[in-house]
């Protein structure tokens, strides 16, 4: 099969016509080189150019995530280059008209939790799920209205140093959902296929997650005395 | 289970668009009748707004150029 865009759109319409509702590619299928296909240079530069202009535009996002997961600079640097190395490598198998963010961050995930963490020390590991609910913290900090309130109005003044250092401090598994659900709007779905896990164990992450962040920011906040009334200490 | 705690206990799903119609319109019916489910709510959307203002990054230069000579030089390896 020679590679163009053209043939490869009627392959993924005749695709998507056979595979009726399941049409994405399959994230571990995705990441074998499709290289072997592309034998004409000019071709090939077309395939470029439509991998640039589709895929750069997510750098800055690409990079913000992988600062999230790797939790410093230069491991996010090699992550995102190895990230479109095998973006591009596995664009033939990309469906044009799909969710390429989707695609690209299923890619950066499963990046990231396939070789980046393994050198990365966190003790959590390995048994993050299986958290007792007293190690994650108590259920509601504020319980009236007036100092929900209060606790919302503190998150809202919080300082993004602050914001990232809890984010930081909270295990990598729920780290990664909460950044996947609440910074890029992704559907539990879409997470549950980038983590390779049941969409509960998403639900059940991002809720656990949010909970020790909230609860971070809550003792943020009450160490510098933000969201107090009366004098701050 | 009393209308509170049904609310409480799909308010995450909601503020993140996962519930079907119906039960979306339920909570935010409940939400519009009952202060408490409000501040909760209110809560939990300055959370997702805080960390959603707090993670933005420009990619460095070097990275970009990096990434683009990559995708070049596989390229111009193959090509031969």
């Amino acid at each position: 099969m020679a590679f163009t865009l053209e043939a490869a759109r009627l392959d993924w319409r005749t695709m998507d016509d056979v595979t009726g509702d399941d049409t994405r590619p399959d994230a571990d299928a995705a990441i074998q080189p499709a290289a072997d296909d592309r034998s004409h240079g000019s071709e090939h530069g077309d395939v470029r150019d439509v991998f640039e202009s589709q895929a750069m535009p997510f750098m800055d996002q690409l990079y913000a995530a992988a600062m999230r997961m790797s939790r410093n600079p230069a491991d996010a640097a090699d992550l995102v280059q190895d990230t479109y190395a095998k973006a591009f490598a596995a664009f033939g198998s990309f469906k044009q008209g799909t969710n390429l963010k989707a695609w690209l961050y299923r890619i950066l995930t499963n990046t990231y939790i396939n070789a980046y963490r393994k050198r990365q020390r966190d003790p959590y590991q390995g048994s993050i799920d299986e958290l007792e609910e007293w190690q994650v913290g108590s259920a509601e900090s504020a319980t009236s209205s007036s100092s929900r309130s209060a606790e919302a109005e503190a998150i809202d003044r919080m300082p993004a140093g602050a914001v990232k250092d809890a984010l930081q401090s909270i295990p990598d598994d729920f780290r990664i959902a909460v950044y996947l659900a609440d910074v890029e709007g992704f559907s539990y779905q879409e997470i549950a296929e980038m983590m390779k896990t049941p969409t509960g164990t998403v639900m059940s992450r991002l809720h656990r997650g949010r909970r020790m962040l909230r609860e971070r920011l809550a003792d943020y906040a009450a160490e510098r005395g933000i969201g107090r009334t009366g004098s701050p200490k | 289970m009393t209308d509170c705690e049904k609310a409480r206990a799909e308010l995450e799903e909601y503020l993140h668009n996962e519930l079907g119609a119906e039960d979306a319109a339920m909570v935010a019916q409940h939400l519009a009748e009952c202060e408490d489910c409000r501040s909760e709510h209110r809560l939990g959307a300055a959370l997702t707004e805080a960390v959603r203002r707090a993670c933005r990054e420009r990619a460095p230069e070097e990275l970009r150029a990096l990434v683009l000579t990559h995708i070049r030089s596989v390229e111009a390896t193959q090509a031969v």
